[in-house]
């Protein structure tokens, strides 16, 4: 055990050196930029910069299903801690969430140190003291904004509405500065950019020699509006009674039968015989009833579609022809690696201490794997089917032999996915709250090894592709994925015997890690 | 057919260098209301666990209704009803869905399974409720664990502090219906803090301390000089305190 300990504590070392590493490597690459550029253009792209890092600060954790570590009030509340100090530790935990932002903000004030033009190593105290002070100010906006963001997901059906919402606006600008529509429009962008009350326009043009004590005032002003915003909402959340919101209105019960959804949930036993037949309607009724699912599930197909379609439509086709020509297969696996973390990756995550349901009960712990997997197959299916609704609608050009395509390659992706899922899933088991949609969807060491995996599962497919590329050949295409799918299929077989035996010999202590909560300070 | 329902001999388990559980013996007849007692930690549990499947022994062997465990454990598991003291519910499905769910598991066909769940929420009064069971109350879902156990009509119970947050109407419907399983020819094996249940419910009794059987036999057998279960159960495992030891409290 220690040893895997060890193992674990490694990987995750790795995987630390490699994600702040790259962001270390942007941090020079904004020191170069901001050390050798001339006054006017620091003048137009800093405050640029800051609105950036501003917006990466608040939006990225919810953009990633996951909101950063945070306190768990329920757990802190019977106490006798003051409130003010339970605040200081939630502001400093989203340190955390920004680490990346505050490597490129070193780098970006170190390179201004470095050039003449902002003054050299005399603006020292200047730089460092609005720095700090923009730095703050982002702290507490970030503290309001998951605190209001929390309570707001918690409300039932808003939260998918919510997050589709928010993707609509975050890549709507996107979408217009890759399509047809003229940059001159987007004067008023740059207008908002530039306008001096807000903060990164005050800093901006303070740090590049403007009115030091009236930029410090005005960023004071808005340092202690973030810090009265954020302090509210964490005292409306410590009020704030989540169960209550997210219980059942009366009236609104689960119908029992007749009703279209019960034709759903009770489809797998048309197809299938017990218990394989009850555990994916078990999956099936339980899945569509979480909201960290539901939630995961409206990005799977939402998310990717927003990513992507600028780089497809407009003028970005013309850059992007092979994007284009595979736009639904990228879509379609960007889902099914999205849905993985509530799924297959950790698929008794949702069942925690009731795994033991499946231990106890007189079936083959084969069949429990298997159903699970085959509920797992059956939404990724279903988010592609979303998919090629959306981008034929969107008249991207998808061709049946296209769709035909999609569905063989991601059933071939899935079953490398679900290997190496089935045995993550009794390797690195992980509760999950199933109402909580802020929770992180696993340990670092258990994201470390995914983000390790997500090449390899998808390597097969991705030389057939290159193959199709290099020969210009359909037929070598599709005996390189012939040749996928019975790797994937051996690699499937091999991946749940390994897990069965894990299952045999770990059993305690999948089922301790199951069972286990979160302590006060939920981590993502 | 072995006349016990449980049959353990020598029965060990260690995590690292504590032993949870050192050489425990143990003969449970056939029908009979076995009571499995014991301070915390003493291993109740971690026995239960081990009879049920959920982990395996270190040593010793373990007969249940005349088969052997491990190698019988497919057919011994469709013969059990299991109330764990951790909760074994699926929180997103209803209380009937749950049951049916349980009821397939268990090889009962859809609409058997439908038929049971829904006679089994009606017995324990919860056939109104359709909310899912993340909703019930602790003695709600203690109840649901209950009917889940009898489903597949099982010949032993095996059930660790089944009465725990249950309230007095609920907690007596339980015992009458544990106790008309007894009648039928079914076993119950519970375990419970609750000495006066236990002492109202069962025709034997065993007390664990430490990880070994301290006593074990009829409740006749066990008081001497008209003591109470608890005055039997402090005096075995030796658990007088000396309170004054604590002057600041």
């Amino acid at each position: 055990m220690r040893l895997a300990a060890h193992r674990g504590a490694s990987l995750s070392l790795i995987m630390a050196v490699i994600w702040y590493g790259g962001w270390c490597f942007l941090a020079s690459m904004a020191f170069t930029l901001t050390a050798h550029a001339d006054a006017q253009t620091l003048r137009t792209w800093i405050p640029a910069g800051l609105l950036v890092i501003c917006f990466y600060w608040q939006i990225v954790p919810i953009l990633s299903a996951s909101m950063g570590s945070a306190l768990d009030m329920r757990k802190l509340l019977v106490y006798p801690a003051p409130h003010g100090k339970l605040f200081t530790v939630e502001v400093l935990l989203r340190v955390a969430t920004g680490l990346e932002m505050l490597l490129i903000l070193t780098g970006g004030v170190a390179g201004l140190l470095a050039n003449p033009a902002t003054g050299g190593w005399r603006a020292v105290p200047r730089l460092l003291a609005l720095g700090f002070t923009f730095i703050l100010f982002n702290l507490f906006l970030a503290s309001g904004v998951r605190s209001l963001l929390e309570r707001m997901l918690s409300y039932r059906r808003f939260r998918e509405i919510l997050v589709f919402l928010l993707l609509i606006g975050l890549t709507a600008p996107r979408l217009m500065v890759v399509s047809d529509v003229q940059v001159g429009q987007f004067r008023g962008l740059d207008a908002f950019i530039q306008f001096e009350p807000l903060p990164w326009a005050v800093i901006g043009h303070a740090w590049l020699g403007g009115p030091v004590l009236g930029a410090v005032a005005v960023l004071c002003i808005w340092t202690l509006f973030a810090a009265w915003f954020g302090r509210a909402q964490f005292e409306r959340n410590l009020r704030y009674d989540a169960v209550a919101a997210q219980a059942t209105p009366r009236g609104t019960e689960q119908p029992r039968t007749g009703s279209w959804s019960e034709h759903f949930f009770r489809f797998p036993s048309l197809l299938l015989r017990d218990p394989l037949a009850g555990i994916i309607e078990k999956e099936l009724r339980s899945l569509t009833r979480t909201p960290r699912f539901r939630m995961v599930f409206v990005m799977g197909f939402s998310f990717g579609v927003m990513v992507w379609l600028p780089l497809v439509i407009g003028r970005g086709a013309e850059r992007h022809g092979t994007l284009e020509h595979h736009f639904l297969i990228v879509v379609s696996v960007y889902a099914m690696t999205l849905l993985g973390q509530v799924t297959y990756w950790n698929c008794f995550g949702f069942d925690r201490s009731a795994v033991q349901f499946y231990f106890a009960a007189p079936q083959p712990i084969f069949k429990t794997l298997l159903g699970k997997n085959l509920a797992s197959l059956f939404f990724i299916y279903m988010e592609v089917l979303i998919l090629i609704v959306i981008t034929l609608l969107l008249r991207v050009g998808v061709r049946l032999n296209q769709i035909l395509e999609v569905l063989l390659v991601v059933g071939i992706c899935a079953l490398y996915m679900m290997a190496f899922g089935n045995m993550s899933s009794v390797q690195y088991p992980r509760a999950l709250t199933p109402e909580r949609v802020s929770q992180g969807g696993a340990s670092g060491r258990f994201q470390a090894l995914v983000f390790l995996l997500y090449p390899i599962a998808l390597l097969p497919v991705f030389l057939a592709y290159l193959a199709r590329y290099a020969f210009e050949s359909n037929t070598v295409f599709a005996a390189i994925l012939g040749l996928a799918a019975l790797i994937g299929g051996a690699l499937y077989w091999v991946g749940t015997e390994s897990a069965i035996k894990t299952i045999a010999t770990r059993r305690e202590r999948i089922l301790a890690d199951l069972s286990r909560g979160e302590g006060p300070v939920a981590s993502s | 057919m072995s006349s016990a329902a449980i049959l353990v001999r020598g029965l060990k388990k260690s995590y690292g260098s504590v032993a949870a559980v050192q050489g425990v013996d143990l003969e449970v007849p056939r029908g009979s209301f076995f009571g499995f007692l014991g301070p915390n930690g003493a291993g109740k549990s971690t026995t239960i666990r081990m009879l049920t499947g959920l982990i395996p022994a270190d040593s010793g062997s373990i007969d249940i209704l005349g088969l052997r465990l491990p190698e019988d454990e497919i057919e011994i598991k469709k013969r059990i009803g299991l109330v764990p003291d951790e909760s074994l519910l699926f929180d997103r499905l209803t209380g009937a869905e749950f049951l049916e769910f349980v009821g397939r598991m268990y090889g009962l066909d859809r609409a058997t399974a439908i038929e049971r769940a829904t006679g089994l929420l009606d017995l324990l009064e919860l056939a109104n409720d359709r909310k899912i069971i993340a909703e019930y109350s602790k003695g709600m879902r203690k109840r649901v664990a209950m009917a889940a156990s009898l489903i597949h009509h099982p010949e032993l119970f095996l059930m660790d502090e089944p009465f725990e947050g249950v309230d007095a109407v609920g907690a007596r419907l339980m015992k009458d219906i544990l106790l008309d399983q007894v009648h039928r020819g079914a076993t119950v094996f519970l375990t419970s803090h609750v000495l006066e249940v236990v002492e109202r419910l069962c025709d034997r009794i065993a007390i664990i301390n430490h990880g070994a059987i301290v006593t074990s036999g009829t409740l006749a057998e066990l008081r001497s000089g008209g003591e109470s279960l608890e005055d039997v159960f402090v005096r075995v495992v030796g658990a007088e305190r000396e309170l004054e030891r604590l002057d600041w409290l």
